[in-house]
């Protein structure tokens, strides 16, 4: 009996955005990213074009963090003490993008300086040529009293500054849009919230391809559910013809996943948790692509095996 | 098609009686539409209605039940494509592998533990739900015997796993009078295996290498009076599975297409590497798989996918919320401040962020106020001074903060008086209305 | 226990009250009635009291600056006497009155062809009954009931027994000429017996009036027209504050004030009624009547109102899962109800369908033919519950999205109620971000009210001084934006031309409130046609009811998308449909029976139920709307003007 397979048609396409940015583009990146530019729900090769793979972004810190998982510990070792050599630890464990965190403080514990901001962001792009993301300490002030340094000293990169929220998005788009940059417009698990700040950074002038937006997501266990309806959602008006749902979507799982019990501890916990390592680096895989299948067009992680994990899971989804 | 509210309105005798238990027809026909109801609650459906309806009301996906003593397991009978449409509703089984060519005492300890495995989550036991017995060795007196085994230690439902009828009839005799998945029938054997199901009021699992060879069997299966089945369209791989899979629910819910309005079943254990299949077991759980077959159990795999389990299957209708519990935000010392507010999504946010923003160490405690806003709540009796210093006693905060202060939202001021009465001992300060004048508040005042 | 004195700067005597009574109470034994807007909750900061000497102490000084802490300003309705205390009450803030029902008022026209002989339950004979003599000794009854029979064709009657006390001495003192007037049928009672409502001496000429009344107790104002029933016409129409705001302007509040205890409950139904009694006192003067004389009263209001003025419980409507004790109310009379009229007049409650969802709105379906067109309609009430209502003669749904005060200018820094004083529209110029504002009543302002409050938040919206999600744009060239203690904010008026001489201003918190108001008024509108699965483009008319729709302009409510974008003519303000409702219903059985109809057959979506609300709230959080497609003619607007 020949089954007639139902098509969905479209009308819709997700932009393509391109992270980094060559020499020949005023970079210095080696090579750049595409994420986006889908045609179809993810992975539904036998309907429409995903001609962007899903890509895996590794996040590092501008020093060693005080409170990361002794399982991550072990895993960086030394590199972390030093953002460039984590960055090129990273890229080995198979990176498509680096994704920096500023550190709220310094090691001495005062407030993290402009200065020294520029300096880890420079100290990347000097160990590595992929694109690179850089995130803000994570309040509003300081975020924008360090960004904007950031963004006029690698003007050209073609870097991603995170976060924009609806409080405060202005100050990071003003100055992406003046020095060449993409954001990332990062919302409270809601599609509506998500397609609000779209509009309202798009009204400011940056051009749509350069806008990532981050819905938010709980880890398996934590909410994953809100971050997984939220993407389909999202795809699904995109592809129907909504263009302020037209962005790729990030998401943060690494920090999601090392926080919770299951990925950060090893002692204390019940016994039918099982061992601790494979545990937690189920839970930051699974987390990922089970987001990836719901349209998560890059995933910032954490450990170095997950990367190799969720790496081998998209291969095998692109696979027509 | 399925028949929108005023649709069926039409065709209700329109008397507002009451009597289904709705204050009005349209009411009854709207809970209809959204299938929270059965037709025979209205006694005066006419009989021309009746048959207009009940075209709309079956179920595109098939419901299958497999069931042992004392055991039973439901999957299927699902509505949408996407969980925010609607839900998903009975949760895939998750079946863990036995062979039969293994010695029986190993069957044993394997499935004892399994048996006895739960694992806790928000309060719920979470655990697996049978044993896919396979025969390996071809054998019917060992399948029957691994089966047997199995028996011995737990009562759980079975899939049973041979191409070979007289193996299979062996295995259905080790376990006469229960109702284990048949797997299964292909293109030679479906006959066979056809009337064994029938025999044994079981349902049966279809294989095919493609879906229109599927179509095919179960349409010819069904010939045989056979109505409940179970598919396996043969994707081993993501990129396969997910595509089949997707295009099977598809057919079933837009197209009503019935040969394929049945479940699926998965085999992430066929992946060889236990990192794989967790990623394959995944993808089955969240993409429209009906039985999940798992090889070798551990608890470190097994964990995470019970988990995911409950988290796709949740109602997303029910509104966002947040987990009531103390949230530590700029990783606060005993003795930083203490704020309440409720478990709706947007008011933890909206609070969370500004004191976020501040940089001030802070205790959140969140109460659980059934996904309300703290207005909401209070006018509704679910964010009162009992509920509040209910919270504070489950989530030990008292062995948490040194300093017994608690800052209640502005808009329940009210609840202040009640509040030092619930906890004698305790410090009640009034805090703003508005989440974005905490951070003033807390500067000046905290 | 232990006793204090109190002590109050106005009182004309000390009380004496024991340790841990409230202040306010203390106040009120003293004969002082404070102010408790907020039914004593600590919310308002409106009791505010000054503490010159004693101790006592407070549950909550929110609302209160630091400084007038320091000067011993209190709550009273938060503070406890603990012993001997002077208190000074500053001067209450007076409740100002605009009420737009007045002598005024514009005309009601009588329904067209109204016939009080087919319509009307209420009717009066006069009767010439024979004397009694030696030869015919019937009693006064049956002598009442055959001259009925004779002239009415009415067999039998029914009468209270303290009317029946009376029969005897009346037909005595109008020497066997009485006009009687009967209540014929009532709509829980088809086939009863009509029954004696009034038994004048006398013959009352047919040309006199006969009395009946419709009255809207809202939340906040009552209203009530004096009917005369023979013609149909409203002689007078008479307004007044509702007189529980005192204990609480929202009407959580009241539930919970009145149902702490059975003398609160006692207190909020006697409050009610002394409002009805002298609006009764003032309508019939006006038309040189008197109370005793009407005969018939049907009124209208929200559920809590309705339960509150019968004194049954009402707790259950505000806690889940939000149920009212009685949606149609039995036939009552005057007389139990406590309405200072003839106690036997008949008292008829319209029905309710839900919590939130109450007479109000039925008879606002009623009196705007929402339930007899078959025009799609949308109906709305605009104010503190946003009852709305979709349908057409065939089905009707209906559901209530708690939108909150800001519209009636509570909740807003500078908001206030339509009243003398209060900005009632702004311009903003969108080169130099200067306003230009009316005021009501011409003179300085003081605050802004629910319109001002719309236009205002669509101005700034279109000028660009606010962005689409309601954030200020502090980086503007005008001293008007500034940042100030809640985030950004825009002066309207300048402290030196206003009342008070301080600035009025609308913050950050105020355009959160007011979209909050706005998207939940649209969510529900969003709801309602999705239950149904009716696309919105088919609803074909949209009437706005409510005292305050008359005055909302509809471009500035579409600006900001509170109202659906629809053309100008699909439109219709028609004030407040509740007592029109009430007064259809009063007028004809037939009316009265068609609202019973209405609210048996109204489908009520309760919207926390599930997702769909909240999702329709998130996205219509916005200006207009996340999706613009749903106001083209807001975009249109917004790139002419931005
Ligand atoms: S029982 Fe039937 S006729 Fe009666 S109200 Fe319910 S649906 Fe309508
Ligand atoms: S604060 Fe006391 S009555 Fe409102």
């Amino acid at each position: 009996m020949a089954v007639e397979i139902p098509k969905d048609t479209w009308t819709g396409e997700v932009h393509a955005v391109t992270l980094g940015a060559i020499e020949a583009d005023g970079g210095t990146r080696t090579k750049t990213v595409t994420v986006g530019g889908e045609k179809t729900l993810p992975f539904m090769h036998f309907e429409g074009e995903t001609p962007n793979a899903p890509v895996v972004a590794v996040e590092i810190k501008d020093r060693r963090p005080d409170d990361w998982s002794p399982l991550l510990e072990e895993a960086w070792g030394s590199a972390m003490d030093d953002p460039a050599a984590w960055a090129k630890a990273a890229e080995e464990a198979g990176a498509d993008l680096i994704q920096l965190s500023l550190s709220l403080t310094g090691s001495d514990g005062n407030p993290t300086t402009p200065q020294a901001a520029v300096d880890a962001v420079k100290a990347v792009l000097g160990a590595t040529g992929l694109p690179l993301l850089v995130f803000g300490p994570g309040q509003a002030d300081l975020d924008n009293e360090l960004l904007v340094p950031v963004a006029e000293a690698t003007k050209g990169e073609r870097l991603v500054l995170g976060l924009c929220e609806d409080k405060n998005y202005r100050t990071i788009a003003a100055t992406a849009m003046a020095n060449d940059h993409l954001v990332i417009a990062r919302t409270a698990m809601d599609v509506n919230l998500a397609k609000q700040l779209n509009i309202l950074i798009s009204d400011m002038g940056l051009p749509l391809e350069r806008i990532l937006m981050d819905p938010t997501t709980g880890a398996l266990g934590y909410g994953i559910e809100y971050g997984y309806s939220v993407m389909e959602r999202l795809r699904m008006a995109a592809l129907q013809g909504d263009a302020m749902t037209q962005l790729p979507m990030i998401v943060t799982i690494g920090i999601e996943t090392w926080k919770t019990k299951e990925g950060k501890v090893g002692d204390g916990v019940p016994e039918a948790w099982g061992d601790w390592k494979e545990r937690a680096i189920n839970w930051e895989t699974l987390t990922a692509v089970t987001l990836i299948e719901s349209a998560a067009d890059i995933v910032v992680l954490r450990h170095p095996e997950s990367v190799k994990r969720v790496k081998a899971a998209v291969t095998d989804l692109m696979t027509v | 098609m399925a028949l929108s509210g005023i649709q069926i309105y039409k065709l209700l005798p329109q008397t507002n009686c009451k009597d289904c238990g709705f204050p009005t027809c349209l009411a009854f026909a709207m809970k209809l539409a959204a299938k929270q109801v059965e037709l025979s609650a209205c006694p005066h459906v006419s009989e021309e209605a009746k048959a207009q309806l009940a075209e709309s009301a079956a179920p595109p996906v098939r419901l299958i039940t497999l069931k042992s003593n004392g055991h039973e397991i439901k999957v299927g009978n699902e509505v949408v494509l996407f969980r925010h449409e609607k839900t998903f509703y009975n949760k895939p089984g998750l079946f863990i592998r036995v062979r039969d060519d293994q010695p029986a005492d190993a069957v044993k300890a394997a499935v004892a533990a399994v048996d006895a495995y739960t694992v806790g989550y928000v309060g719920m036991d979470l655990g697996l739900d049978g044993f896919a017995v396979e025969s390996v060795s071809g054998d019917a007196a060992t399948f029957a015997a691994a089966i047997g085994a199995v028996r011995t230690v737990s009562g759980r439902p079975l899939v049973l796993i041979s191409k070979d009828a007289q193996v299979m009839a062996a295995g259905l005799g080790a376990v006469d009078g229960e109702q284990p998945l048949i797997y299964g029938a292909d293109g030679d054997n479906w006959e066979a295996m056809a009337d064994l199901a029938k025999q044994h009021k079981a349902p049966l699992a279809v294989i095919g290498s493609s879906l229109d060879e599927l179509a095919e069997l179960t349409e010819k299966i069904k010939g045989k009076g056979i109505e409940d089945m179970v598919l396996d369209p043969g994707g081993r791989d993501l990129s396969t599975s997910l595509v089949q899979a997707t295009q099977i629910r598809r057919l079933s819910i837009k197209k009503n297409f019935r040969p394929l309005g049945y479940p699926i079943i998965a085999f992430p254990c066929d992946a060889g590497d236990p990192a794989r299949e967790s990623v394959l077991a995944a993808q089955a759980i969240a993409k429209y798989a009906g039985f999940v077959v798992l090889g070798d159990f551990s608890p470190e795999k097994v964990y995470p996918l019970l988990v995911l389990r409950e988290n796709i299957y949740t109602d997303p209708q029910k509104p966002i919320q947040v987990q009531p519990g103390l949230y530590e935000i700029n990783d606060p010392k005993p003795e930083s401040p203490l704020l309440v507010t409720t478990n709706f999504s947007i008011t933890y946010f909206s609070v969370a962020n500004e004191v976020e923003a501040t940089g001030i160490p802070t205790w959140l405690m969140v109460a659980d106020a059934e996904g309300m806003s703290v207005l909401t709540a209070w006018a509704a009796g679910k964010f009162d001074a009992e509920r509040i210093a209910k919270s504070v006693k489950t989530f030990n905060v008292e062995d948490k903060v040194s300093q017994k202060r608690i800052v209640l939202p502005g808009h329940v001021a009210v609840l202040s008086g009640e509040l030092e009465e619930e906890l004698p001992g305790w410090e009640v300060k009034v805090g703003p209305r508005e989440a974005v004048d905490l951070p003033a508040f807390m500067k000046q005042v905290l | 226990m232990a006793e204090h004195t109190v002590t109050f700067d106005i009182a004309d005597e000390p009380v004496v009250v024991p340790t841990g009574t409230m202040l306010a109470e203390a106040a009120r034994l003293a004969g002082i009635d404070i102010m408790q807007p907020c039914g004593g909750q600590g919310r308002c900061g409106r009791c505010a009291v000054q503490v010159t000497s004693g101790s006592a102490r407070s549950r909550s000084a929110q609302r209160l600056s630091p400084e007038a802490i320091e000067q011993g300003f209190v709550l009273a309705c938060q503070t406890v006497v603990e012993g001997d205390l002077t208190v000074v009450v500053p001067p209450q803030e007076k409740v100002e009155r605009r009420l737009t029902t007045d002598r005024v008022a514009a005309e009601i026209a009588v329904p067209v062809g109204y016939d009080p002989h087919s319509a009307q339950t209420i009717r009066r004979f006069s009767l010439m009954l024979s004397p009694p003599d030696m030869a015919d000794q019937t009693d006064d009854w049956s002598r009442l009931e055959t001259a009925l029979r004779q002239e009415a064709d009415i067999p039998r009657l029914r009468v209270s027994l303290p009317l029946l006390q009376r029969v005897g001495a009346i037909l005595r003192e109008g020497e066997w000429q009485v006009t009687a007037v009967l209540d014929t049928e009532t709509w829980d009672c088809e086939r009863c017996l009509p029954r004696l409502v009034d038994l004048i001496p006398g013959r009352v000429p047919h040309t006199m009036p006969l009395w009946g009344a419709a009255i809207d107790i809202g939340t906040t104002t009552v209203s009530l027209w004096l009917v005369d029933l023979i013609t149909g016409k409203v002689e007078a129409q008479v307004a007044e504050y509702n007189g529980q705001i005192a204990r609480g302007e929202d009407v959580i509040s009241r539930i919970i004030y009145a149902g702490k205890s059975d003398d609160n409950s006692r207190e909020m139904r006697e409050l009610v009624l002394g409002t009805i009694n002298e609006l009764f006192e003032k309508a019939c003067k006006r038309v040189k009547a008197s109370p005793a004389e009407v005969a018939k009263v049907t009124i209208s209001g929200n559920s809590t109102m309705m339960h509150l003025l019968l004194g049954i419980p009402a707790e259950n409507i505000r806690l889940s899962p939000f149920v009212t004790a009685v949606n149609q109310i039995p036939t009552l009379s005057a007389g139990e109800v406590g309405l200072d009229i003839n106690p036997e007049a008949t008292v008829d409650c319209l029905p309710g369908v839900a919590s939130y969802v109450g007479a109000d709105i039925s008879a606002g379906v009623l009196s705007s033919g929402t339930d007899d067109t078959d025009a799609i309609t949308l109906f709305i009430d605009v104010g503190t519950n946003g009852e709305t209502v979709l349908g057409s003669r065939e089905w009707l749904v209906t559901c209530a999205c708690s939108a909150g005060p800001a519209f009636e200018g509570a909740g807003v820094r500078d908001g206030m109620r339509a009243t003398v004083g209060a900005i009632e529209e702004v311009w903003v110029n969108a080169n130099t971000f200067e306003p230009t504002y009316r005021v009501i009543g011409g003179k300085q302002p003081r605050g802004i009210c629910g319109s001002g409050l719309i236009s205002l938040l669509g101005e700034l919206f279109l000028t660009g001084i606010i962005d689409k999600g309601g954030n200020f744009n502090v980086d503007l060239d005008t001293p008007r934006v500034r940042e100030g203690e809640h985030g950004g904010e825009y002066v309207v008026a300048w402290g030196d031309g206003t009342e008070h001489g301080r600035d009025i201003a609308i913050t950050r918190v105020d355009v959160d409130n007011l979209l909050r108001a706005k998207a939940a008024i649209y969510a529900g509108f969003t709801v309602l046609a999705d239950s149904v699965g009716i696309p919105f483009e088919t609803i074909e008319q949209m009437l706005v009811g409510g005292s305050f729709g008359k005055y909302i302009n509809i471009e500035k409510a579409v600006d900001i998308g509170l109202l659906p974008d629809m053309p100008w003519d699909h439109f219709q303000f028609l004030g407040n449909t509740s007592i029109k409702g009430a007064y259809l219903a009063l007028l004809d059985k037939r009316s009265r029976r068609r609202i019973r109809d209405i609210a048996t057959r109204m489908t009520y979506i309760e919207l926390s139920a599930d997702n769909t609300f909240y999702d329709a709230f998130m996205s219509a959080l916005f200006l207009p709307h996340t999706d613009l497609s749903r106001f083209p003619s807001v975009s249109e607007a917004m790139t002419t003007k931005g």
